[in-house]
């Protein structure tokens, strides 16, 4: 049994379905990827496994049947048709609408507990000790008028009952486990006083005062120039390998996957599809998306000016998952059977989610 | 653009000063349509309540020098503060250069004041990083491409109108979107809009800053090559500058690597890659994570310690020295001098790695 198990998690905002049925699993100190562009739901899976998404009138725990497959009218056979920028439509049952909030729905299980079933109180005790997250952009996610040393001493009294001069002493030794020099001194400053790197350091060492045994990371170097990249993902690597911690990583860069993870799981259009491990995904690449985010990132050792072969259109261009393939407007190699019904997920240890992989591979 | 024949074999061990034979490189030996001499731009910083004083200067281009062929792409990459954008700006006088000459095809840009200034700008345009803050929400797209045909008093509305077409069929957009507004196309739409804008006046020189960064993977590699395909077409000479370094070779023909407001290499974009000189561009290449695990797996990194000094204060003789891993007394002492390693390929180092 694995440390995480998602399953078919669906995430709604009203009319729109972020998430459409994710499933993915991630083991004890494994490094597992969600790679895919904006839009395609990476980040709010990650926000519902946290509980961190504003709860939808519908509720965070609608275990009620999926209304979505049976309630919508069946599309005509075959008809691709481009619904510009249009969200998929997901009816809520029963006519429960919510303003703002998230209708989360399906599972995922963090050591045989569901998360998504969990009270907010309860949620609240696990979030930052047994799970913890790493933002993306560190000076949003840091309390600016609040000292760095308070903000990390917080986690440490509420999950550990650390206090006073003790919390202190552990805060310091947090900064130092992330590579922050003169880290009793840094305990005083602001987060402005510190520079980008040092305040994604930050943020891990708050995610990590717990020894969590689940991290994730949204995007931790996407703010980050390319040296203090590497120092970030090189830290991140380290608290992996020495604490055992499992990494969820969400990131759009695929080089950041090919470095850091064991496996993958490619996002379009909020679901996954392909998963396998990182060095099968990147000598097979098997879903026509795959491919293509592949054949659009320059190489430092292509041949210059060669022209790299972009995929057409933009995540505009979409349709429903139980229509088709939601690619297929972009595929090059699509065909009638891409938009007849819904592509399953093909295959266990490397699988995807197109039809055609035989033919075209 | 010509692609260099690849007779160079790659060298494995870096240290080794790199026994290649220089091929006449074809970029180079055109003309050049910009130089650029001993730039630099300071900005003061000011301290006061009531009377403000000027305390010091942040350097943000402090001396760079360089030129770019007619026709060609010179690429300037460097991490977020090393002055990019500022040079960009000054070369264009969006900025005023502190010091240094600009001349954009033999016409001195530096010199240039008030009307005579303001008409030379049809010459050099620029495209943004964000697409969607540097297009006036309130203009539809006939209004965007016509507006600096009508700043430069060209052409009548129809002739507009036809060059406005002309140039959205370049950069692959339907003359139908003429009567649409800017945040009804997606990111990649608008970047293909600012790069129409900035083609209207037909310029000599595009300098693009950050063209792709904004933009997602597979839509950057649509950008990618519509830049590559226009500057052919309408005979641009693009300064691209950009933080990606793949980004960065993919599109330049010379590639200058800057730090704290100087450059600290200069080559070939092929050279710079294969055979990096200065330890700056050592880390920075080996910083990029490549997209291949079997690569990846044996990338030897060279993990720089802290971050960027202030530009306000660089440090004494070398400015990268701080954060050098191969650094020595000499570099606190002197500056390195801005040399010939190999012939086309500077470097600021006082060592030959």
């Amino acid at each position: 049994m694995a440390l995480l198990e998602v399953e078919d998690l669906r995430v709604a905002f009203g009319n729109a379905t972020a998430v459409d049925g994710v499933s993915f699993s991630v083991e004890e100190g494994r490094i597992v990827g969600l790679v895919g562009e904006s839009g395609c739901g990476k980040s709010v899976t990650s926000l519902a496994v946290m509980g961190l998404l504003p709860k939808g009138r519908g509720g965070r725990r609608a275990k009620a049947p999926e209304p979505v497959q049976a309630a919508a009218a069946e599309p005509a056979p075959g008809a691709v048709k481009a619904a510009a920028a249009a969200p998929q439509a997901v009816p809520a049952g029963g006519g429960r609408r919510s303003r703002g909030g998230a209708d989360v729905s399906g599972r995922a299980v963090f050591d045989g507990t569901d998360l998504l079933a969990l009270t907010p109180a309860a949620m609240r005790r696990r979030r930052g000790k047994d799970l913890a997250m790493v933002f993306q952009d560190p000076l949003s996610s840091l309390n600016p008028v609040v000292p760095i040393g308070r903000q990390i001493t917080e986690v440490l009294e509420r999950h550990r009952g650390l206090k006073g001069a003790k919390a202190n002493q552990e805060a310091a030794s947090l900064l130092d486990r992330v590579g922050i020099p003169d880290p009793v001194r840094r305990l005083k400053e602001y987060p402005h006083q510190l520079s980008g790197g040092m305040r994604q350091r930050v943020l891990i060492a708050i995610a990590v005062a717990c020894a969590p045994r689940l991290l994730i990371a949204d995007e931790p170097t996407t703010a980050l120039d390319v040296t203090i990249q590497a120092q970030i993902l090189e830290l991140l690597k380290d608290l992996v390998e020495d604490e055992g911690t499992a990494l969820l990583m969400i990131t759009h860069d695929l080089g950041v996957v090919a470095g850091m993870c064991d496996e993958v799981n490619v996002l379009y259009s909020g679901r996954v599809v392909e998963s396998a491990p990182v060095r099968e995904l990147f000598a097979r690449p098997t879903h026509p998306y795959t491919v293509g985010l592949l054949g659009s990132i320059p190489k430092l050792d292509l041949p210059i000016h060669e022209p790299l072969t972009p995929i057409r259109g933009s995540i505009a261009d979409v349709i429903r998952w139980k229509d088709g393939c939601a690619f297929a407007p972009r595929c090059d190699r699509v065909a009638e059977a891409c938009v007849d019904g819904e592509p399953p997920l093909i295959g266990s240890a490397h699988a995807h989610r197109c039809v055609r992989a035989e033919e075209v591979a | 653009m010509s692609t260099e024949p690849e007779d160079v074999t790659p060298q494995g061990d870096a240290v080794i000063p790199a026994q290649r034979v220089e091929e006449p490189d074809l970029p180079a030996a055109g003309p050049a349509l910009l130089e650029v001499e001993d730039l630099k731009v300071h900005f003061p910083i000011r301290r006061g309540v009531v009377v403000e004083r000027t305390v010091g200067h942040v350097r943000a281009v402090d001396g760079v020098s360089l030129s770019v062929t007619q026709g060609g792409t010179y690429g300037l990459v460097g991490e977020s503060g090393c002055g990019k954008t500022t040079f960009g700006r000054a070369v264009l006088r969006l900025e005023e250069p502190t010091a240094g000459r600009v001349t954009l095809g033999g016409d001195d840009v530096t010199a240039l004041k008030g009307e005579r200034l303001r008409r030379f700008r049809s010459r050099m345009q620029m495209v943004f990083q964000d697409p969607l803050g540097s297009l006036n929400p309130r203009h539809n797209v006939d209004m965007l491409l016509a507006e600096p045909l009508k700043v430069h008093g060209v052409g009548s509305k129809e002739e507009r109108r036809r060059l406005a077409v002309e140039t959205l069929d370049a950069v692959g957009l339907p003359k139908t979107v003429l009567e649409r507004f800017p945040h009804e196309f997606s990111g990649g739409q608008r970047q293909r809009l600012g790069i129409a804008r900035a083609l209207m006046l037909r310029p000599d020189l595009i300098v693009c800053d950050e063209p792709v960064s904004a933009l997602d993977v597979s839509i950057q590699a649509q950008v990618m090559n519509l830049l590559d395909e226009i500057q052919g077409e309408f005979g641009l000479t693009y300064l691209v500058i950009a933080h990606d370094l793949a980004v960065v070779r993919h599109l330049s023909d010379r590639v200058g690597v800057m730090y704290l407001g100087r450059l600290v290499e200069e080559a070939d974009s092929e050279t710079i890659y294969e055979h990096p000189r200065h330890p700056y561009t050592k880390a920075l290449l080996s910083a990029v994570p490549q997209p291949d695990p079997e690569k990846e797996a044996a990338r030897e990194r060279i993990i720089l310690k802290g971050d960027l000094p202030s530009p306000a204060n660089p440090p004494s003789g070398c400015r990268f020295r701080t954060r050098c891993p191969w650094a020595q007394d000499v570099c606190a002492e002197q500056e390195p001098e801005w040399r010939e390693a190999a012939p086309g390929h500077k470097v600021a180092c006082h060592f030959d790695l």
